[in-house]
């Protein structure tokens, strides 16, 4: 049993479960570079913290274009072991065919819609329900991130998907599993209906800093409805897996959120 | 404590806002658990300042020995500001000042403030600004003001909070050695904290939570898990914060 008492807070901190970082992005955006520009040195940050693996996306599908992010992240990941693959999705016209070409060669085992507010596009049924529909049937989880986006400046933003777009469309798709990534604290309303209403869907945990409420959370819900992700490089990728250390969890439930959810929901 | 070291979180608020509370029941279970032995306390909601200084005062005396308090004040209400503010260091014993700009669309280096900072000024308080991209509290308006006030120690909260404004809080703390940085923010992005020692100095950093609004571990674990040596997080994990709390 691990606890987060204050005897075992160390100024250095690793940690003390596998780990696998369920969202990771990679690559430059257009109008944001990356801290880092290979796998080594993404793989060295990872070890700093005890991170073992991480499923990657490229940054280039988040607000640009998923179906070339999905041609150049092979490349950049370039076979290294410890990074998993994540697809990315979008309205584009050929994205959907894209994925479904690479799922006939085994290679899709999770996919990540863009970031379809911050280009201005409504998440629903009428815009993605093919997408989610496909996803449903060949049993693909499905990556969603409702968190804001910023501008170059970082002087603007623009809000994310809104929870009443979320539940309201993956209401038509109860089998499809999804990962609601990047909820923060402004949406500490949102996240219980969404936990409720959508009984497939899992939280990823990098931006929710709602004061004690993961602990509550994994009380009510239980440690399959959470997956650790740190949304390097928007984020460090050190404090919310600290966090998670130091919430007195059984280290079962550590060990669910911090790995064993991503690899079931990849193993799907 | 953590190994041996102080822990103090600079940046707490009292009063209620949305599901954010404030009670000891709800916070010192997350300060135990990563070793967070003291948390200052401000509430900022309500303009005069009598009420937020009462408000903060009462929580205090829920926990003496792990709270402390900053008086609040705004120039929205300037008639009261600085008999509220003597109240609330002499007799309710207040040990700093908060602020907080955005609420008055008043520039933190315009005139309305100036008797607060002349107030922090002559007994060498600490003042706490919330920084940011609101147009009110840039951090290079803290530039402006700090050389004119060289007793009080001015602590740019949140650090400016997004990356261009971290950039420029760090360009005022080292042009002045009466600034220091505050490091609680949602914006955590990777070698903030990184950025703020090698440009400021790690004796210039103070670590704060937010809390109760955010839980003060994941704040915590941004310094704790940052690229810089066990000395540096001593300091801005609490020595720094004992030092500026010293008014000798």
């Amino acid at each position: 049993m691990l606890r987060g008492v204050s005897g075992s807070v160390s100024l250095r901190f690793s940690a003390q479960v596998p780990v696998l970082d369920a969202n990771v992005g990679v690559g430059h955006r257009h109008h944001r570079p990356s801290p880092f520009d290979s796998p080594a040195e993404l793989i060295e940050e990872m070890e700093r913290h005890g991170v073992a693996r991480a499923l990657v996306h490229h940054q280039m599908g988040e607000t640009l274009s998923a179906v070339t992010a999905n041609e150049l992240l092979p490349k950049w990941c370039d076979g290294n072991p410890a990074l998993l693959q994540q697809w990315m999705v979008s309205a584009e016209p050929d994205s959907l065919a894209q994925l479904q070409f690479a799922h006939a060669d085994g290679v899709v085992s999770s996919v990540r819609l863009h970031d379809c507010a911050a280009v201005g596009e409504r998440f629903t049924e009428w815009l993605y329900g093919d997408v989610l529909a496909w996803l449903q049937q060949e049993r693909i989880p499905l990556w969603l991130s409702i968190a804001e986006d910023w501008d170059r400046t970082w002087l603007s933003r623009v809000a994310g998907i809104p929870a009443d777009e979320v539940l309201t469309t993956l209401a038509g798709f109860p089998d499809l599993r999804v990962v609601i990534v990047g909820a923060h604290y402004s949406h500490w309303a949102a996240v219980r209906p969404l936990l409720n209403r959508l009984p497939s869907c899992v939280l990823e945990l990098s931006r929710y800093e709602v004061l004690g409420d993961v602990t509550r959370l994994v009380g009510t819900y239980g440690a399959a409805r959470f997956i650790y992700g740190s949304f390097y490089p928007r984020y460090a990728m050190g404090p919310i897996l600290f966090y998670l250390h130091h919430l007195g969890l059984a280290e079962a439930d550590l060990a669910q959120i911090c790995a064993t959810g991503a690899e079931e929901l990849l193993s799907r | 404590m953590i190994d041996g070291n102080p822990v103090i979180d600079f940046h707490g608020h009292p009063g209620r806002w949305g599901d954010s509370v404030n009670s000891p029941e709800r916070v010192l279970p997350a300060m135990d658990a990563v070793g967070i032995d003291k948390a200052v306390l401000f509430n900022i909601w309500h303009p005069e300042g009598t009420r937020a200084n009462d408000d903060t005062v009462a929580l205090i005396a829920q926990a003496p020995d792990r709270f402390m308090g900053f008086a609040y004040v705004s120039p929205l209400m300037p008639e009261g500001m600085v008999a509220e503010l003597e109240r609330a260091v002499d007799q309710l014993g207040l040990v700093g000042i908060k602020l907080y700009p955005p609420f008055t669309n008043i520039k933190l280096n315009e005139r309305p403030w100036f008797p607060i900072y002349e107030f922090a000024n002559a007994r060498r308080l600490p003042l706490l600004w919330h920084t940011g991209i609101e147009p009110e509290n840039w951090p290079c308006y803290v530039g402006d003001v700090a050389p004119h006030f060289p007793d009080a120690r001015f602590v740019c909260g949140h650090s400016g909070n997004c990356p261009p404004m971290r950039e420029m809080a760090i360009e005022v703390a080292r042009a002045n050695e009466n600034v220091f940085l505050e490091t609680c923010s949602t914006f955590r992005t990777p070698g903030a904290i990184e950025e703020l020692v090698n440009g400021a100095g790690a004796d210039r950093v103070l670590f704060g939570s937010d809390i109760p609004l955010m839980d003060p571990r994941p704040q915590l674990g941004k310094i704790l898990t940052a690229d810089i040596d066990d000395d540096a997080k001593r300091l801005i994990i609490g020595q720094n914060a004992l030092r500026l709390l010293d008014r000798g």
